[in-house]
Order: C-alpha cells, then structure tokens, then sequence
C-alpha cells in the first residue's frame, strides 16, 4: 500500500510545491510589478511546518485525545498561516507592491500551504512518525 | 491508457471523521486565526498611520497587555485550577487561582481600556481618521475572544 499510494502522491504534492512558488516568483519578477519584497513569505513557508514537527518528536503519546504540545504546535502553526497570509496585504495597502502581485501572491500562499497540509495528510499519519523511512 | 480513470471514484470519502476528537483542534485553529488576525489589525494601522498625532503610539501598550493576559490564562490548565492534576506545580492550586484571577483582570482590562481608547481618544477628540481607534479596539477584541477559545475550546478529559 505504501508503494502504491506514496509515489503518485509524492509526485502530485511536488508539482503543487512547484506551482505555488511559481505564483510567488510571478508576483515577485513580472516586468509590470517588479518588486521582490513578497520573497519575505519564504521565510514563513519553512517556518509552517516546524511546530508541528516539534511536538510529534517531543511527545510520543498519540493515543491521548488531549495534549497540549500539539495543540500549541497547531496554534503558532495557524499564526504562522495568519501571517503569511497578512504580510502581502499589508505590502499591498502600504503601496509597496502592487494588488495585483498580492493577489498573485495570496495564491501561491493557498497552493503552497494546501501542499504542505496534503503533505503531512498523506506522509504524516504514520504510527511511528520517523524520519528513518526517507 | 485505457481505463486510467476506472480508479477515480466520486463521494467514496470515508468521512467518519470524529468531530469530537477534533475539537481540541479546532479550538485550536479558530484562537490562532483570531489572536494573530488581532495582531496584523495593530500592525496595519500602525504602517498606514505612522504619525504621532494621528495614532499615539503609547496605545500599543493595551495590545501587549491583552498578549501577557492570553499567555497567563492558558499557562495554567483547568486541571491545576481544580486541584485534580498529579503535581502541585510552584504555587499550588491557590497559586494557580490566584495566577488565573489575575490574568482574567488584565484581559478584561485590556478589552476596557481599548474600548475607552476609541472613543475617550477617537470619536470624542474628534479626530479626522479613526480607524486607528478602531484597529485598537478590534486588536484587543480578537485577542480576548481568542484567549478564550483557546482556554475554554478545548477539553482536558483524555478518555471521551
């Protein structure tokens, strides 16, 4: 199953990965806008998935229904979306970019966090989440 | 090529999903997406009026009084506040009642004193834009509105 299952998907989440980006970079290096302060969102890409990861090295309990590492993983995790999200729009209404490049930008946010979200959806949900199966 | 669509199938998603056991999660979710949409609120306003007189910066203060106020509330869990946890922590249950007696003070401070700021500092001053007030006021409200999903949202009880 695992075979069967993890390639294609592997596949698809990577070309969604590639997509999002691609919208990042349009809004970025269009002649029309030109302006590469949206690059910032990077930084908030690669910080998203890291509380989450945290707290299912930190605690091993995953039979609980409570536990409050992860809930608080899920929360900085929310911020961090939150942030990524407000960050253009505040590029947009100080006349620092375009709204036209913020709304290109406000989509690669959309792929690129529905990427990592399927991500941790289809590799994530492992009884014994180790990073020995790479 | 021919029946690469055969293994599509449409509304055969097992949704058994245990809305229960989500709650935590979702509680989760709705405080982190109302505290930091709070947050982006102050910071808007403060990119788009910079000036002191159009958006004193000492209103900042409320802001961060309202995050110490989150942070105290959900330090301590219900468990602690009722005296039924394993250890006793530093202080103790009357520690954490106190501990939790005072954060609410301060939240609800906070929510006052942004309120007071709109209008005793906006409408009644009469000044031309009050959007600042009003980003000052809907800052506080999300942030106590999201201190209190995140402490009252989710449930402690490990067996459902």
């Amino acid at each position: 199953m695992t075979g069967t299952i993890m390639t294609p998907a592997l596949i698809s989440l990577s070309f969604g990965g590639a997509i999002g980006l691609m919208f990042l970079m349009l809004g970025c290096a269009l002649p029309v806008y030109n302006e590469y302060w949206p690059l910032f969102l990077l930084f908030f890409y690669i910080l998203s998935p890291i509380p989450y990861c945290i707290s299912r090295r930190v605690v091993d309990d995953t039979d609980s229904a409570s536990n409050a590492c992860k809930e608080l993983a899920i929360f900085l995790t929310t911020g961090i979306v939150v942030s990524a999200f407000g960050l253009p729009i505040i590029f947009a209404r100080a006349s620092v970019i375009a709204w036209g490049a913020c709304a290109l930008v406000l989509t690669g946010n959309i792929v690129i966090f529905g990427t990592i979200l399927g991500f941790f959806l289809v590799f994530g949900s492992n009884d014994d989440f180790s990073w020995q199966q790479w | 090529m021919s029946g690469f669509l055969d293994g599509i199938r449409c509304g055969d998603c097992e949704c058994n999903v245990d809305w229960g056991e989500k709650r935590n999660t979702i509680a989760s979710i709705a405080a982190g997406v109302l505290f930091f949409t709070g947050w982006w609120i102050i910071i808007d306003a403060a990119i788009m009026y910079p000036r002191e007189d159009q958006f004193h910066h000492a209103y900042h203060t409320c802001g961060v009084i309202a995050t110490i106020a989150f942070l105290m509330i959900n330090a301590v869990s219900n468990g602690q506040v009722r005296g039924d946890s394993y250890s006793e922590g530093c202080m103790g249950q009357t520690g954490a009642r106190v501990w939790l007696f005072i954060g609410f003070m301060l939240a609800f401070g906070s929510l006052i004193a942004s309120m007071w700021i709109l209008f005793g500092g906006f409408v009644v001053a009469s000044k031309e834009t009050v959007y600042p007030g009003i980003a000052v006021f809907f800052q506080n409200a999300f942030i106590f509105f999201g201190g209190l999903v995140f402490k009252f949202g989710r449930t402690e009880d490990l067996w459902q």
